[in-house]
């Protein structure tokens, strides 16, 4: 009996602890979701902060170096590809004007209406939802990347705690691990040990293919000559992030402008066929090769973790929730298969 | 100085001192140098167990080794916990788990109020990537030291057999 309204007092403390450090979390979300981002960015440039200590470096030296060399890249790009960008992000914000993409785009309108007025298809207004959607695409690239001041301080703390994160990591870990009761501190050392390949394997897995994808669009748009073809690319790669949607939001993007850029649906056929064949590397070469040995999850567990991610934490839930739930799902597996054996200590 | 920094600072190398003793003493740490003990001191777990406390069950999925700093261990095997050996400081117990994740042979239960160091697989898979050499060492060391205990383990199936042989003839 006292035995279990202890044990009854102990589940209360540890759900009332848990609701407020939710809480907390939630109140300070924007520090969360960069600590987050940052503990990811750490945890996909550790494995070359590992091979340049490997080469005799101390850690710090190491990390270092990494910076420096993200920092040279990222200044000269910013010297190549910064115009072009800029360009491409300005005339996307005000929105397309194209006389003869209008003219498509009522005559398709007109058809619609004509042939599907059985199923109560009228008033459209097509050229307006694009002009909104186009217009609105831009405003959200500006209001998510390029407002000031978040720019301006995103830049300066992410940096500054990937690089703690990526120095003293470790030490993190180990001071974590101290303070777990010796009963579950093996085990728990072991969890580390199992995300630590199969969710860390995914990430790395997933960054460098999203890059590689993104790559391929910039070359294939090029090559097709679709108006702004770097900013699409680089959305592609980075939509690719997330599975099923990405890589169709990144081709449709593309058709999209390329009949607002012709005014006519010439290019959409090459562009589809470049968009299958990017997919075909991509499911033949890129993914196993680059993302074998992570965590295996079920379509639908996928499917469904994107959904729920993106409606509950939009685009960033949707990035973050394939690791997560491949977390959560080596957490569950790897405690199942042990809880018995823990009971018994 | 005053006397009791001096203390303070004393007790701390002397606590210092017995740890990296301890090290030197363990088969898979010796021949390497003060710059790499540091080092693998720096991933090592230090962690305290009170008297009869369980380290690890029979069963359970091993992950490293565990070097006894102070106290005594008693390793225990079967439902029956039929007592195998008894380990005090400066022994250690564990290592194949840095090699394999099968489930641990045996049960490490504390006799007396422990103080362990603990060095774990994913540890020293990360020293062999940031420290190829170090690594190398430490893992030639541990295969030396696995290799001598089945060479006294074939010594003792020998000699168990032997007189096994031995009895049934005079009977």
């Amino acid at each position: 009996m006292g035995n279990s309204s202890s044990n009854v007092g102990k589940i209360t403390l540890i759900l009332i602890i848990s609701v407020v450090i939710i809480a907390f979390l939630s109140a300070i979300s924007n520090i969360v979701k960069l600590v987050i981002i940052s503990a990811l960015l750490a945890y996909i440039l550790e494995p070359i902060a590992s091979f340049i200590e490997s080469r005799g470096m101390s850690r710090l030296s190491a990390t270092a170096t990494i910076f420096l060399f993200i920092f040279l890249v990222i200044g000269v790009l910013s010297f190549v590809f910064v115009p072009v960008l800029s360009e491409e992000m300005r005339a996307l914000h005000s929105g397309f004007n194209n006389e003869k993409a209008e003219i498509v785009i009522s005559r398709f309108e007109n058809f619609l209406v004509s042939n599907l007025a059985f199923l109560g298809v009228r008033d459209l207004d097509l050229l307006g939802k694009i002009h909104g959607a186009t217009a609105g695409i831009g405003g959200w690239i500006f209001t998510h990347f390029f407002d000031a001041a978040s720019v301006v301080t995103n830049m300066v703390l992410t940096p500054f705690i990937v690089f703690f994160i990526m120095k003293d990591g470790r030490a993190f870990k180990k001071a974590f691990v101290g303070i777990l009761p010796n009963r579950y501190f093996e085990f728990s050392l072991y969890l580390f040990h199992k995300l630590n390949i199969q969710v860390g394997n995914y990430l790395r897995g997933q960054m460098l293919d999203s890059t590689l994808v993104g790559l391929l669009s910039i070359l294939a748009l090029w090559l097709l000559d679709v108006k702004y073809f770097f900013i699409i690319g680089v959305f592609t790669g980075l939509a690719n992030l997330i599975p099923y949607f990405g890589p169709v939001v990144g081709a449709t993007i593309a058709v999209v402008v390329s009949i607002l850029q012709t005014g006519n649906f010439n290019m959409v056929f090459y562009i589809i066929i470049a968009f299958v064949l990017i997919r075909l590397i991509d499911d033949v070469l890129i993914q196993p090769l680059v993302v074998a040995k992570s965590v295996h999850m079920n379509p639908l567990t996928v499917l469904l973790a994107v959904l729920i991610g993106g409606k509950l934490f939009g685009v960033l839930g949707m990035l973050l929730c394939v690791p997560i739930t491949g977390f959560i799902k080596v957490v569950v597996h790897e405690s199942i298969t042990n809880y018995s054996k823990y009971r018994e200590a | 100085m005053n006397k009791l920094w001096e203390n303070i600072f004393k007790f701390h190398k002397k606590e210092t001192d017995s740890i990296d003793n301890i090290l030197l003493k363990i088969p898979i740490f010796q021949d390497i140098t003060n710059r790499e003990l540091k080092r693998i001191k720096r991933i090592l777990h230090q962690r305290e167990y009170k008297k009869n406390e369980v380290i690890f069950n029979q069963g359970d999925i091993g992950l490293g080794m565990y070097i006894i700093v102070e106290g005594i261990v008693e390793i225990v095997c079967g439902p029956e916990r039929q007592a195998l050996a008894e380990l005090k400081s400066g022994d250690f117990f564990g290592e194949l788990a840095l090699l394999d994740e099968s489930p641990r042979s045996a049960t490490a239960v504390t006799k007396a109020p422990c103080e362990m160091l603990c060095f774990f697989k994913p540890e020293l898979l990360d020293l062999v990537k940031r420290d190829p050499k170090l690594g190398g060492k430490i893992l030639f060391k541990l295969a030396w030291t696995i290799g001598e205990r089945l060479k006294r383990t074939n010594e003792q199936v020998k000699e168990t057999g032997y007189a096994g042989k031995k009895e049934q003839l005079n009977s």
